[in-house]
């Protein structure tokens, strides 16, 4: 620490990693921040001046709260984060420490990990929360037919094997490996991966990954029993969603939260959409409100309240599949890529926050970020790559990007302004505008499409999932033994400043083969009453409000 | 008249049944059963899903049930009352229907006893002489209002009344239960945009009369004017409003969505919506029979209403 090799935020997410309890690893750090001040406790420190009680009001859509691994947006998760818990929790620091889980420990290898699961957690049930438990959960998620979400992490793909046989479409048929996961006692459960894996403990903070009661059958709604501070009251989907804290089990006994102080009586989320929720807090409606859009900031300035921008890692990728015409050629992408600038469509859209992207989809955020030289708009460079590649004024390029809007109209800006640009290299970009949900439905098939990724908390993750030869999640059909192996150098490498060594080549191989135009992480805005304290600005917008409390 | 009653109920249960058939079939689709599934997994869960997997939770949901078994199931649970689930909300299709149904009518009553009043006085003053400064005046104003579109007169007054002097709620979610002055801003919106239709209508309407032979007649045998328009005037210049009115029903049921979505008012129109933008093929289907149902039936109110307020249409 002394000679200033790692940052004090590294050297708190290694040792969390390493599940040395926060607050020693920030004594170690030499410095005592708000966050994460509690005994060994993943929640912000308890607040002697807090006022206990009082309902907190929420805006946000109310969805319905059907299967946990199965949630496809964070609002449900956000419902049910204050009933079901996780075995690890990123904070709005974006760093990832032990929740459910006490500590765990990684073989050198990163194949295998076990986690010390917390003694003296309950369930709502009054059932004393044990290593099966968590064996359940896995199992579940690793069910092929449950359509989880979470098999696509990193983690749980690495718990999975190919049969050998394929399905109608010919894409592989996959089984859990056998002992993939296991109880090793009460209170050890181990994950035996097939390959090294960096991203555990993220990858289980990741919303479908709540731990429920191994009696769970969905809805959720219908019987919701948790180990965390709330339980579900009342559930009107479309109108309101009320939590109340938890005083006793089902069996009569006093519950005590193994989190320690919690502030709040009760939690209501109230139906708003979106555009919407702004306008809710004006009227007064709310305390505060799940996001606002950048186009509402002046209205949300001239509000009494407290604006609060979150830096992520959440973004737009313009991307092109780069075994379809033209964008096969890599001097069609090259000169698409030069010919936008970046920074200044960064600062048109989001000119007070967020951050300039450099086309390799690894964000200043992420701890393993390695700064390359900034790239510059080259127009002249475009026509030159166009020439040779065959285009001209006479027959100049002629593209199309398909635009679903699915994270707000700021993507259709996005790509106006890249159209814009474009029109001075000579190439003529249509947007084709369609509703968020048709997108999803071509998302991975369109040849160039404005797709919205969400915030992971290490730089590697989204390039594991999205743009290694093969995965399911790889929009532009990159294949790069080259890219993949430097992708793996970096994915075994757990400190983060050789890590972040290695990350160069991995940034700087995605970049140079233009993928993508990427020109923003965007921050996510909120707004909350004067008297609400301690409320999260969450880079993933995941709502954890242990220590939030209204005056 | 009963006979074109019955022939009317016919119709509807036809257009009904047709409706329902189409929706099916549309919904039956891969792109449909696919966009379900993209609204409950989301996109990369779906695609991160084998063909194999696909069916399979197609099958957890009965969306792999054939066409006509599945049309036919519905129909004989809709002649015993059951209206299907909703994906979406989760919750049964009538329940929630009747709820969104309640506050609409709540709404539309509202919009009613407001804008039928107001209306039928403008266009009766503006009608009794045209071109007249009280015609121009209240032309101009039921022109001016009728022009600005719902959206853009429900953002003006939220700016004037909720935001900038505060007296009234900025949105009608109900989230305390019901408050009536939540319900201000939307009728408010809903009487500005409609009133000057319906006045324009009885002006044109009234002005019409004015200048008939009859009412020449009874103003020259010098039976005073008052007496003139409210005795022998108006109930004709009526007849053209009084059927404008009831098909208003159809619009205040379906056709205020735009108010209801950005008011966020738990009505029909943005049931309807919602479930068009998820894909809850049984929330659709049950709000478009109702739809069709309040269709036919203020048009059945019309024509009655029609007979009786006309003397010259009779039925054999």
């Amino acid at each position: 620490m002394e000679r200033h090799e790692i940052s004090r935020r590294e050297f708190v997410r290694i040792a969390a990693l390493l599940g040395v309890a926060a607050p020693a690893a920030y004594k170690l750090a030499g410095s005592t921040p708000a966050f994460a001040e509690a005994a060994n406790s993943p929640f912000p420190a308890p607040d002697a001046n807090a006022k206990r009680g009082g309902i907190l009001r929420v805006a946000m859509q109310v969805q319905k709260m059907e299967d946990p691994a199965t949630y496809a947006w964070a609002e449900m998760s956000n419902q049910t984060r204050h009933i079901l818990e996780y075995l690890a929790m990123t904070g709005p620091d974006n760093v990832t420490r032990p929740m459910l889980a006490e500590s765990w420990e990684v073989s050198e290898d990163l194949k295998t990990w076990t986690f010390n699961l917390r003694r003296g957690v309950k369930w709502h049930n009054g059932d004393a929360f044990v290593a099966d438990h968590v064996v359940f959960n896995v199992k579940r998620w690793l069910d092929p037919q449950l359509g989880s979400a979470n098999i696509g992490l990193s983690t749980f793909a690495a718990m999975l094997e190919e049969t050998g046989e394929k399905d109608g479409e010919g894409n592989p048929i996959k089984r859990t490996i056998e002992g993939a996961v296991e109880a090793v006692d009460s209170h050890t459960v181990r994950f035996n991966l097939s390959r090294p894996v960096l991203s555990v403990p993220e990858d289980l903070y990741n919303y479908p990954t709540a731990i429920a009661h191994p009696s769970f059958t969905a809805p959720l709604s219908d019987n919701a029993i948790g180990t965390g501070p709330f339980a579900l009251a009342e559930l009107k989907v479309g109108d309101k969603c009320v939590l109340k804290r938890v005083t006793k089990t089902a069996d009569g006994q006093d519950f005590e939260y193994w989190g320690g102080d919690v502030y709040l009586d009760e939690i209501h989320y109230y139906n708003f959409d979106e555009d919407n929720q702004l306008t809710a807090f004006a009227g007064g409606d709310v305390d505060a409100i799940y996001e606002f859009a950048v186009e509402q900031i002046e209205l949300a300035k001239a509000l009494p309240g407290t604006i609060i921008a979150a830096r992520t890692a959440q973004t737009l990728c313009c991307r092109f599949q780069v075994n379809q015409p033209p964008f096969d050629d890599l001097r069609v992408r090259q000169a698409l890529v030069k010919s936008v600038d970046n920074a200044a469509i960064k600062e048109l859209v989001y000119p007070e926050d967020g951050d300039v992207a450099e086309n390799h989809h690894v964000a200043p955020i992420h701890p393993e970020y390695f700064a390359l030289p900034p790239l510059r708009r080259d127009v002249e460079g475009a026509k030159a790559l166009l020439k040779e590649a065959g285009y001209d004024e006479s027959n100049p390029l002629k593209i199309t990007i398909d635009v679903g809007n699915t994270d707000g109209p700021w993507h259709q800006t996005v790509c106006e302004a890249i159209r814009d640009q474009m029109k001075d290299a000579g190439i003529e970009l249509s947007i084709n505008v369609m509703p968020p949900s048709k997108y999803w439905e071509i998302w991975d098939k369109t040849a160039c499409g404005a797709t919205a990724w969400t915030h992971r908390p290490l730089g590697t993750m989204a390039l594991s999932l999205g743009y290694r030869t093969g995965v399911p999640w790889n929009e532009t059909n990159f294949a790069s033994a080259e890219f993949d192996a430097a992708l793996d150098d970096a994915e075994a490498t757990f400190e983060v400043e050789p890590r972040r060594a290695k990350m160069e080549t991995v940034q700087r191989l995605l970049q140079d083969q233009a993928v993508m135009i990427q020109p923003v992480y965007r921050p996510v805005y909120t707004i909350v009453k004067d008297r609400v304290t301690g409320y999260p600005a969450h880079p993933t917008q995941y709502h954890q409000f242990n220590r939030v409390w209204v005056a | 008249m009963l006979k074109l009653i019955l022939r009317r109920l016919a119709q509807m249960v036809l257009i009904m049944a047709v409706v329902s058939f189409v929706l099916f079939v549309i919904f039956d689709s891969d792109k449909f059963k696919k966009q379900i599934a993209v609204a409950e997994l989301g996109g990369f869960a779906v695609s991160a899903l084998t063909e194999e997997d696909y069916r399979a939770w197609l099958a957890s949901k009965g969306l792999d049930v054939p066409f006509h078994e599945r049309y036919a199931n519905w129909m004989a649970n809709l002649f015993q009352g059951d209206l299907g689930h909703s994906f979406e909300k989760n919750t049964e299709v009538a329940g929630l229907l009747a709820d969104r149904l309640l506050n609409t009518g709540i709404l539309a009553f509202w919009v009613f006893a407001l804008m039928i009043p107001i209306a039928l006085t403008l266009g009766v003053i503006a009608g009794i002489k045209e071109g007249s400064p009280q015609d121009r005046v209240t032309s101009f104003i039921s022109v001016f209002f009728t022009s600005i579109p719902e959206i853009a007169t429900a953002i003006i007054l939220t700016v004037i009344f909720a935001l900038g002097l505060q007296w009234l709620p900025a949105k009608s979610a109900m989230i305390g239960g019901w408050n009536w002055q939540e319900l201000v801003l939307p009728v408010m919106t809903l009487v500005l945009y409609d009133f000057g239709y319906v006045a324009r209508m009885t002006r044109a309407s009234m002005a019409e009369v004015m200048t008939s032979q009859y009412i020449r007649t009874a103003i020259l045998k010098g039976i005073p004017r008052n007496r003139v328009i409210l005795r022998h005037a108006l109930r004709n210049a009526l007849i053209a409003p009084f059927t404008v009115i009831v098909l208003q029903l159809n619009w205040l049921l379906s056709g205020v969505v735009v108010v209801e979505v950005f008011f966020q008012y738990d009505g029909f129109g943005k049931m309807l919506l919602e479930a068009a933008l998820f894909g809850d093929i049984y929330v659709i289907q049950a709000g478009t029979l109702v739809a069709v149902f309040v269709a036919v039936l203020s048009q059945i109110i019309s024509d009655i209403g029609y007979t009786f307020l006309n003397p010259r249409i009779r039925f054999n």
